[in-house]
């Protein structure tokens, strides 16, 4: 059973067993598939920003971004318009940011596929600099996994939790949902434990 | 008194296209939309870590985000409206950028 992230004097560990991690990961690495830019991250910032750079400029055609015939819908989640209202604004904002934050959200899913796999013993263990990464990966996950659920506004989630009182045990949905929660009371700890909540702990901030 | 005289000079009148009604130094905003996925504890580390706002500060614009459906998180010029949008989107948040109104 899970022990949620906690700080501990080599950093903040989490306990997840073999089944969790392997769910886990398949689904950081789905997410990191469908993040994929197309110029693979190096690791170096530098170098990736000025890939990044050329792609941008070479996107000008049309023939990506959101103006791609095949796009997948669950990328207007991850990659979401960033003006309402002036779609030509919203475009052009495409163009020139959409690789980059492709590449910022894949290096943190490779941080994250990493520091699960590096477990051992059952303790996924996080510092400073991977702490971060591993947490808004987390997000695009369940982004990811909320968005294929439906759950798109607040009505659609409380419809889908209230929907898990009566659904099929063989239910896939069931399945998704569970996993879907799992991961939101482990981004909820490693978000308190790496804000240091426990001293100011007077707010029970929940979904 | 007015002369009736025939003049070529053009008319001069005031004329204001409709961009410079709206004035050009008009500051953006950057907005963050309510979603059901990311947590309110997610939210405030965001406003804290990427901001640098103080604790309470982050709080009250995720409880905006939370209770209003949205709030504007910073204001200036485009461009730095921009750079906000594309890295709070980098952290998964909705984040949109519009000329103040």
């Amino acid at each position: 059973m899970a022990r949620a992230f906690l700080r501990e004097s080599e950093g903040l560990v989490a306990l997840l067993d073999d089944g969790e991690r392997t769910i886990l990961s398949g689904l950081m690495q789905q997410t990191r598939v469908l993040l994929s830019p197309e110029i693979e991250p190096t690791g170096d910032a530098f170098d990736d920003l000025v890939a990044s750079m050329g792609v941008s400029l070479a996107a000008d055609q049309g023939a990506s971004g959101a103006d791609a015939p095949h796009r997948d819908p669950a990328l207007d989640r991850l990659l979401p318009t960033a003006h309402r209202g002036d779609d030509e604004v919203a475009a052009e904002f495409r163009r020139l940011t959409e690789e980059g934050l492709r590449q910022r959200k894949s290096s943190n899913l490779d941080v994250a596929i990493d520091r699960v796999a590096a477990a051992s013993e059952d303790r996924v263990v996080l510092d400073d600099a991977s702490a971060p990464a591993f947490l808004i990966a987390l997000t695009d996950v369940r982004l990811l996994l909320g968005e294929r659920m439906g759950m798109r506004t607040e009505e659609d989630a409380e419809a889908l939790h209230a929907a898990m009182e009566t659904i099929a045990d063989d239910d896939p949905l069931g399945y998704a949902m569970a996993w879907y929660d799992f991961l939101t009371w482990l981004q909820e700890t490693l978000a308190h434990a790496l804000m240091g909540d426990g001293d100011d702990g007077d707010d029970g901030d929940d979904v | 008194m007015p002369t009736a005289s025939l003049s070529l000079a053009p008319v001069e009148e005031e004329v204001t296209s409709v961009e410079e009604v709206v004035s050009p130094d008009l500051p953006w905003v950057t907005i963050v939309w309510n979603d059901p996925v990311n947590l309110m504890t997610y939210v405030t580390w965001v406003f804290e870590s990427y901001f640098a706002y103080p604790r309470t500060k982050a709080e009250k614009l995720m409880m905006d985000v939370h209770l209003k459906g949205r709030a504007v998180v910073s204001h200036g010029p485009r461009e730095s409206m921009e750079r906000d949008a594309e890295a709070l989107q980098g952290y998964g948040l909705w984040a949109t950028f519009e000329k103040d109104s």
